[in-house]
């Protein structure tokens, strides 16, 4: 028995430890919000910072933080007043000048904690001055050195704007997709098997591994519209891939479709294993690459860089890439249990 | 047998109405705590998803396991 279904634990095994270090590791620290967005130059300015999962009351002697300028150019904060974990003010002697060839420009927060870490706010906060002078602008601004930043907690995924906790959905939306990939891919060489021998059972086969894998794609388009709305502000936003997914799911619903239009066993077989294989066939170029022709919102398709970098750091690939393998042997389990009610199902309709 | 299928069906219905109803409730629960309940609500999704299809093969059984017994 165990020899016989080892994966199947092996399944629950990770997708237990998907679960729980998914939900479990704390997102990194981060900055929620700062007021006021915008600061003159030449006068003295309280920020008002949340900060996200920080601890400033902790570290409160320690903090450090400057706002940062192209070409690496910093003001340290003449005085920080911690409030409470999440919020602080800082106080910061802007200059006359800027070390900027025009009126307008833009600088990153910088925050250091021994706690925390850095946290980088970028380019979120507007600079103006009333007058020009770069090389004035230059000097008052390169007093101050940033140096000696604190790495921060190491366990911890990371901290986005926008998506916030819903990162996490990373390990349960995106391998759903990994297991509808390949209980197609499987679907597709019984279907070939089948033409070349006409056996049966490689047709029932296909047939439990299209259902499973259809059952995931839906579940994966469901989770995707709700993660959608709670980040690009809408269920459906007709985003490239979304519209292809959906076509090829109607293809694959086609196949369901087609099966129940045949009396004759064998014609059925034949008819719906040729389909098969045309419907994974434009599955590819539906999943992989039209939405990389186009813009998306998905990341890796189109002018979206891929879901990698600080996106998906190291800790984030230790429960991701385990979260695939997971999901894709779930998906198996539930195809195998189809396929034995369906070879049920033929062994009394032979009898 | 049918029925207790039927109400099982009807039970997972009138939770996902309260989970809707329960967001329109409350404007922005779904927003709240860093949008941690958008994961909650994706992993629910998957875990009824699944168990709907369990039941959908439940039901084939069972109607295969009253062939066999008619059969017998």
């Amino acid at each position: 028995m165990i020899r016989q279904s080892w994966w199947k634990i092996l399944a629950v095994v990770i997708l237990v430890y998907t679960i729980l270090a998914g939900m479990l590791i704390p997102l990194k620290p981060g900055i929620a919000e700062v007021t006021p967005r915008a600061l003159q130059a030449g006068t003295e300015v309280e920020l008002t910072v949340t900060g996200y999962n920080s601890y400033y009351s902790k570290a409160k002697n320690e903090l450090r933080a400057w706002l940062k300028l192209k070409g690496d150019v910093v003001l340290k904060a003449a005085r920080i007043e911690v409030l409470n974990d999440r919020t602080m003010k800082l106080h910061f002697i802007l200059p006359q000048y800027l070390p900027s060839d025009s009126k307008d420009d833009a600088c990153s927060l910088i925050l250091d904690s021994p706690i925390d870490g850095a946290i980088v706010l970028p380019d979120g906060i507007a600079l103006t001055q009333d007058s020009v002078n770069l090389l004035e602008g230059k000097k008052l601004w390169s007093v101050d050195k940033m140096d000696q930043l604190n790495a921060g907690p190491k366990l911890t995924f990371p901290y986005r704007s926008v998506l916030y906790e819903s990162i996490r959905n990373q390990y349960f939306h995106v391998p759903l997709w990994f297991a509808m990939i390949f209980l197609f891919m499987f679907s597709v060489n019984f279907s070939v098997r089948y033409l070349r021998t006409y056996d049966p059972d490689a047709d029932q086969r296909t047939l439990a591994l299209n259902r499973a894998g259809f059952v995931f794609g839906l579940l994966g388009t469901v989770t995707g519209a709700i993660w959608a709305k709670y980040t690009w502000g809408a269920f459906w936003s007709w985003d490239v891939k979304q519209n292809m997914t959906a076509v090829a799911l109607l293809i694959y619903s086609a196949y369901f479709i087609l099966r129940g239009a045949f009396q004759d066993e064998e014609k059925k077989a034949r008819l719906s294993a040729v389909y098969n294989i045309f419907a994974f066939a434009a599955l590819i170029p539906l999943l992989f690459v039209i939405p990389r022709m186009t813009d998306s919102l998905h990341p890796g398709n189109g002018g979206n860089p891929a879901f990698g970098g600080e996106d998906l750091d190291n800790t984030m690939r230790m429960v991701f890439y385990p979260a695939g393998i997971g999901w894709t042997l779930l998906g198996f389990w539930v195809a195998s249990v189809a396929y034995r009610v369906e070879k049920l199902q033929q062994r009394l309709l032979d009898a | 047998m049918i029925w207790n299928r039927l109400s099982l069906v009807c039970i997972l219905t009138l939770l996902f109405q309260q989970m809707a109803f329960a967001q329109q409730a409350s404007g922005d629960f779904l927003r709240s705590i860093g949008h941690i309940y958008v994961v909650v609500a994706v992993i629910l999704i998957i875990f009824f998803g699944i168990v709907l299809f369990l039941i959908y093969l439940d039901r084939k059984l069972t109607k295969l396991e009253n062939q066999i017994k008619e059969n017998e």
